[in-house]
């Protein structure tokens, strides 16, 4: 969370004469980080974060308490001021102007007390300023105290006009689901239940406690009596309805990081402080204080080599007991064992022996220890990893001209399988499913190109995501890619010089699907075993995808040298007039399979229904001679015609 | 003899200075250095000449031949240049077309390399996860903020009786019980990079994200071997002049936890508009918390160990210098910016 800090206000708690910059460099290398200072009006103010676990500081106090700390270690002194957290006034059980009955697990403790014969006025201008420094617009004496006490001490309060609360008689509880209350910002807010609400004498709502007060009970021009009400509630219950409603005040953000109980005191204390100063009221001698479950000082203890060994060097014991002093801790030393007795506000988040190794490491400095690598022996490598086939097939990929893209992996309902996982809490529609193919993601991607001219070739290698009963889904690791503007055969040859860099054996056969243009769509095969697709959509790209594992399973990285033959082949075009709907791939397999001496045939050009074939003869043991070409050829030209009706053109 | 020498020089080099073509030049060529020309004759005559004379004209011939053979040469070139055709150099040159590896990728080559170069392992590991590999053996309490459904992403399935909630993992953090159990004993030094999902979408958030985890378990590993990796990692991925200092953070599954900023690159460290006083925030890191290594079956009393996760894409950015202005451009399919790495 991020909280504003005003210079003034800072200084009223913190004596000392680091400027604002060596408070904004110190506070943020050994404490909460400031992130800028910012000019208002005749002050300065810090924007600093606060970590969830630090709710502590986030407030005036809270950031006072850890310059107080850590300037000294930067060799300038600076003193905190102590602030009350006992009020003149009694704790009590129970009290005559007020009947609560609070559930323990809500709110652990609840603090209220009157205060008779307010006057509603403009609070003094000091005030006023130190609200408007951070932002807070003075409204009158009683809502700017509430403010005041949340910003210096951070601990929320609320005001109540007492007169309004009916039978004066209060109910701490669970909202039921639909209950509704209208908040004073003028909200109505139908509950989702298990709220942490307040009923009053009259079975309504006059609280959604911690997060904002009810209208029906809220300090008006006319109020005179004044409940002052300081509690502490269960964290997650105010973070839930905070979220749930969308209400993320102040007090909330408080709130649902876990204060420490001891905090109501000092705020009460506070409040009750500055209700004083308003001339003519009058404070309850008897504070209503319920609070069945007080908590107990809490100790951790560690040893000097333990804290040697989390922080790398060695620090003095007097010394470890002065980081810890300073920030209210109380340190002792019996030989190499440390007791450290952790103040209320810390209780939450000091639990540990390392928690209290990090508050002495970070006032000695982080930046005051040294920097070294680790030694120590190597670790294996997870042999079932295959990152770098992964890497080897994108390296081709680009090589062979193809863009790689990301797409996201959660789609819309419309493109996915029946049984594909489904989201609980998606963004939007569009990202419900989580995707078992990349097809849909690729042809989107595509689509996004339309202004492109000219081939387009995208690829993705991303996981999808298949469902399996009882357990995660299977991550299934797949290479897709598009083909747009790309002649079928440069696309297919795209394909075929992949597989033939990564030495995969394969044969395809024909077999349509959906979405592809009937028999247009190639399986590879390996074995028995398919391992991808390539072939024609219904909308006109080509596409292609295969399973990675299974790449790398048939890929061969052992690549056998061939002898280049020292006898020429005799290389020549032949043209041949193929009937209507011949299949090219099977015509080539039966010229080749024609003859031993076939070594090589490649399609070169085609004209209408002439086709060009550079052929190539070769005998490893001799030079063919013309005679031996010519027996060769008729062979070949024989079964073209016999078996796929080609004849030769003049 | 003399004479006839000079007046010979004199007479050829007029004549050089009139051709017009390689075709004269070269005729004047065969004229004087010919198997018959004058000079050639010359020379083979020189040892009739007597023999008080014969050093003088020998010494003369030879600077007659030296000196024609240069006007004939620098000649040639300039009858070379002159009749060359017009040709423009200007013209752009055509770039063949190549293809493109994504961001991303190039990021995670660079990452996962930098570390493997001290002996971290690459590991991966589910990007649909268990909540008790995300959260719950991570030591984040049920009522953590990064439980709840505002932050990640939950499938729609039965929940798992021991393992709970399937959720899309918001981190590589996930990895580090996960690795410890497939290690069983340290030491540990894995990256895992991994693709995660958050529940958020803004200018500087994307839905679908990389991180990079750093895990190292051993005995004996401190915050001071931390602050090392770091600093190797600053110099060898950012460049040598970079350093990194720690601030205090917080995080469940760290204590002490810390976030890490590296010196910024354009000030040098001065401070300027990109940084904050000369630093730049990287990400989080923390010593792992004992809990955590109890999870993972590692005894926190023999063994210590530190963590890192950062953004991937943050990371590289920050190093490119690339100032994309909107996360999400980062994963359009759009050829124009696809293109441009």
């Amino acid at each position: 969370m991020d909280i504003l800090i005003s210079d003034k206000w800072l200084r009223n708690w913190l004596t000392t004469k680091a400027t604002p910059k060596q408070l904004e460099s110190c506070l943020s290398l050994c404490g909460p980080s400031v992130e800028k200072i910012e000019k208002v009006n005749g002050d300065l103010v810090y924007h600093i974060e606060i970590t969830t676990n630090r709710v502590d500081s986030a407030s005036v106090y809270g950031i006072a308490r850890e310059a107080a700390a850590i300037l000294p270690r930067f060799k300038i002194p600076a003193k905190l001021r102590p602030m009350a957290d006992k009020p003149k006034q009694k704790f009590v059980k129970k009290v005559s102007y007020l009947n609560a009955k609070v559930d323990p697990s809500l709110c652990s403790r609840f603090t209220a007390v009157l205060i008779k014969n307010v006057k509603i006025a403009d609070s003094p201008k000091w005030l006023q300023e130190n609200l408007k420094a951070v932002g807070e617009r003075p409204i009158n004496n009683i809502v700017d105290i509430s403010n005041f006490v949340m910003h210096e001490v951070g601990q929320p309060v609320h005001t109540f006009d007492y007169d309004k609360i009916k039978n004066k008689k209060m109910i701490l509880r669970n909202s039921k689901k639909g209950e509704s209350i209208t908040t004073l910002d003028g909200k109505q807010h139908k509950l989702p239940g298990g709220d942490i609400v307040i009923e009053d004498g009259s079975d309504k709502l006059i609280d959604l406690c911690g997060i904002m007060g009810g209208n029906a009970s809220a300090v008006d021009g006319s109020t005179k009596n004044v409940l002052l009400f300081v509690q502490t509630y269960n964290p997650s219950k105010i973070r839930t309805t905070s979220m749930k409603l969308a209400q993320r005040t102040g007090a909330a953000v408080l709130f649902e990081k876990g204060l420490s109980t001891q905090l109501v005191s000092t705020g009460i204390t506070r409040a009750i402080e500055l209700f004083g100063q308003i001339p003519g009221s009058v404070v309850k001698n008897n504070i209503l204080d319920i609070y069945p479950n007080p908590k107990k000082i809490k100790y951790v203890t560690l040893t000097s080599d333990f804290i040697e060994k989390l922080l790398g060097i060695k620090i003095k014991n007097k010394d470890i007991t002065k980081y810890l002093n300073s920030l209210d801790f109380k340190a002792s030393w019996k030989g190499k064992d440390l007791t450290v007795v952790i103040p209320p506000h810390r209780s939450l988040d000091v639990t540990i022996a390392e928690d209290v190794v990090e508050e002495i490491a970070r006032i000695y400095g982080y930046h005051n220890l040294p920097s070294e690598l680790m030694a120590g022996s190597l670790p294996e490598k997870n042999p079932l990893n295959t990152f770098t086939f992964e890497r080897e097939i994108k390296t081709i990929l680009k090589e062979l001209k193809a863009v790689e893209t990301y797409t996201l992996s959660l789609v819309a309902k419309k493109f996915e399988e029946e049984n594909a996982l489904k989201l609980r809490n998606p963004l939007g529609k569009d990202g419900e499913y989580l995707r078992t193919s990349l097809m849909p993601s690729l042809l989107a991607a595509a689509n996004t190109n339309t202004g492109h001219h000219g081939p387009l070739q995208i690829f993705e290698m991303a996981n999808v995501y298949i469902p399996r009963k009882n357990d995660l889904p299977k991550e299934k690791l797949i290479l897709a890619g598009v083909f747009e503007n790309y002649n079928f055969r440069t696309a297919k040859g795209i394909i075929e010089k992949l597989l033939n860099l990564l030495n995969i054996a394969y044969k395809t056969k024909i077999e349509g699907v959906k979405n592809y243009k009937p028999s247009q769509r190639l399986v590879f095969e390996n074995g028995a075993i398919a391992f991808g697709e390539f072939g024609n959509l219904e909308n006109g790209f080509a596409y292609y995808q295969f399973d990675v594992e299974k790449l790398h399973k048939f890929a061969n990285n052992i690549k056998t040298f061939i002898q280049p033959s020292q006898y020429p082949p005799q290389i020549e075009d032949i043209t041949l007039v193929l009937p209507g709907k011949t299949k090219v791939g099977e015509l080539i397999k039966s010229m080749k399979q024609s003859s031993g001496l076939v070594s090589k045939i490649e399609l070169t050009d085609i004209y209408k229904d002439s086709y060009t074939f550079n052929i190539w003869y070769q005998n490893p043991q001799k030079t063919l001679n013309d005679k031996e070409v010519k027996t060769i050829r008729e062979k070949l030209l024989g079964v073209a015609k016999s078996k796929h009706g080609a004849i030769q053109k003049d | 003899m003399k004479e006839t020498l000079i007046n010979l020089k004199n007479q050829a080099i007029a004549q050089i200075g009139d051709t017009s073509t390689q075709e004269e030049l070269e005729t004047i060529r065969q004229e004087m250095f010919g198997r018959s020309g004058k000079i050639t004759k010359i020379t083979r005559e020189l040892k009739n000449v007597n023999k008080e004379e014969r050093k003088e004209i020998g010494i003369l011939l030879n600077d007659i031949k030296n000196t024609l053979q240069n006007v004939i040469s620098t000649k040639s070139n300039n009858l070379k240049n002159s009749t060359r055709t017009w040709f423009d150099v200007t013209i752009p040159g055509k770039k063949p077309k190549i293809g493109h590896l994504h961001l991303v990728t190039q990021a995670i080559d660079e990452i996962s390399k930098t570390f493997e170069n001290v002996g971290f392992v690459r590991a991966r590991y589910p990007e649909v996860e268990w909540d008790w590999f995300a959260f719950e053996s991570l030591n984040m309490p049920s009522d953590h903020a990064a439980r709840d459904e505002w932050e990640t992403f939950f499938v729609d399935t039965p929940k798992h009786p021991k393992f709970g909630s399937m959720v899309l993992t918001p981190h590589t953090s996930s990895g580090q019980v996960r690795e410890m159990m497939r290690v069983g004993s340290p030491p540990i030094r894995m990256i895992n990079i991994a693709k995660c999902y958050r529940r958020q979408i803004d200018v500087s958030h994307y839905p679908m994200f990389h991180q990079f985890e750093g895990l190292v378990i051993d005995k004996g590993i401190s915050i001071v071997n931390l602050k090392g990796t770091l600093d190797y990692f600053a110099k060898n991925f950012f460049g040598e002049n970079r350093k990194t200092r720690l601030r205090p953070y917080n995080f469940q599954f760290t204590e002490p936890s810390f976030e890490v900023d590296i010196s910024c690159d354009i000030c040098s460290g001065n401070g300027c508009k990109l940084c904050k006083e000369g630093w730049l925030e990287l990400g989080g890191a923390g010593m792992v918390h004992p809990d955590v290594l109890k999870a993972g079956k590692i005894d926190p009393k023999v063994y210590t160990g530190f963590a890192f996760g950062w953004g991937v894409e943050r990371t590289f950015m920050m190093k490119a210098g690339l100032n994309i202005p909107d996360i999400r451009l980062m994963y359009s399919s759009d050829l124009r910016i696809l293109t441009q790495y």
